[in-house]
């Protein structure tokens, strides 16, 4: 490795550990306006729905919306579907990984 | 912190950790091929605490990447955090400070979303949540650490180490679609993610759909409360 890990890791802490703990220093001690409280009510849906699009259609880093190149979609589409009616976050993740290696050992 | 906050957190946790093993095996493995030690990973996992943070560093150093490249690349992924930080704050409004810098520094995508819905519909305190992240924070050190001594010895395929988080993401989402609007607002972000992340090529993107994606739906949610007041008026 040419660049100096310890170096690298401190930098990373501080800029995970910045937007993790300034948000919630600053705004816990105030009352927050109905209006942004209603708002961020929306954000936890939209942030894992952003991180999970950006990376089930993305197949090799191409946009791949063949579910026979791009393992990934029918896997996830599983994964919902047993999410939604065990409502087990354990049981869909084995459905989920379980599907995707079969997936991609049988090809 | 009593015996039972962590239990409770246990109980809740309990499958974020067993999701976490597989994950952090496969980080630390990458992390030790792409050429940091041992006590590197562990201190890694220690202070960063971010999965998907870890998994670039690992695949950057190994094409070569510079070190303020990846702890730019870092801060932008972790944007997100900020949000999450936000959405979470107005739950710890009796917390003193040292506990807020505490448990700001094991918040992670996983456990946020649980104490989410945990403080949103049952009850539950912060030191119940901050049980709940540590645990997945131990889990994710001793993980990683292991994955680090088996190093190279063994190889998995990472799209499929890689989905084993993206598969927890799918089940965390679902629960938490309780409306309609919900719906719609995931819709929304998922397909505002894909559309900026081709065209961005980074990161970013997941925060700016996610940002546009919340504004949309606290105004599809206004304007269908003034229409309701409205009818009630009349």
């Amino acid at each position: 490795m040419k660049l100096n890990p310890w170096t690298l890791i401190l930098g990373m802490a501080i800029v995970t550990y910045l937007p993790r703990m300034l948000p919630m220093l600053v705004l816990s001690k105030r009352t927050i306006p109905e209006t942004l409280a209603k708002w961020m009510s929306f954000i936890p849906v939209s942030i894992f729905s952003a991180l999970i699009f950006s990376d089930i259609f993305f197949w090799s880093g191409d946009l791949t919306l063949d579910p026979l190149t791009n393992f990934k979609l029918i896997p996830s589409l599983l994964t919902a579907c047993v999410a939604y009616y065990t409502k087990s976050l354990l049981i869909s993740m084995v459905v989920g990984v379980t599907s995707l290696s079969l997936f991609i050992y049988l090809n | 912190m009593k015996r039972k906050d962590w239990q409770e957190g246990f109980k809740i946790i309990f499958p974020v950790m067993l999701g976490y093993i597989p994950l952090g095996l496969a980080c630390g493995m990458l992390l030790y091929d792409s050429g940091f030690s041992i006590s590197a990973i562990l201190l890694m996992s220690l202070i960063v605490f971010a999965g998907a943070a870890q998994f670039m560093a690992a695949s950057m150093v190994v094409i070569g990447s510079t070190a303020p490249t990846i702890i730019l690349m870092v801060f932008f992924l972790n944007i997100r955090h900020l949000l999450m930080s936000s959405s979470l704050s107005g739950f710890f409004k009796k917390s003193s400070i040292p506990f807020i810098l505490l448990f700001s520094h094991t918040l992670a995508d996983e456990a946020y979303a649980i104490n989410y819905n945990q403080f949103k519909n049952h009850k539950w305190t912060d030191y119940q949540a901050l049980a709940t992240n540590v645990l997945a924070y131990l889990t994710w050190i001793v993980s990683t650490t292991v994955g680090g001594f088996i190093g190279s010895a063994l190889t998995i395929d990472i799209t499929i180490m890689n989905y084993v988080l993206i598969a927890m993401f799918i089940a965390l989402l679902i629960n938490q679609l309780v409306s309609k609007l919900f719906v719609v607002v995931g819709l929304v972000a998922g397909l505002l993610s894909v559309g900026l992340m081709e065209l961005l090529h980074h990161n970013i993107a997941l925060v700016i759909a996610a940002i546009l994606a919340s504004l949309f739906g606290y105004l599809v949610d206004k304007t269908s409360e003034e229409k309701k007041s409205k009818e009630a008026l009349l």
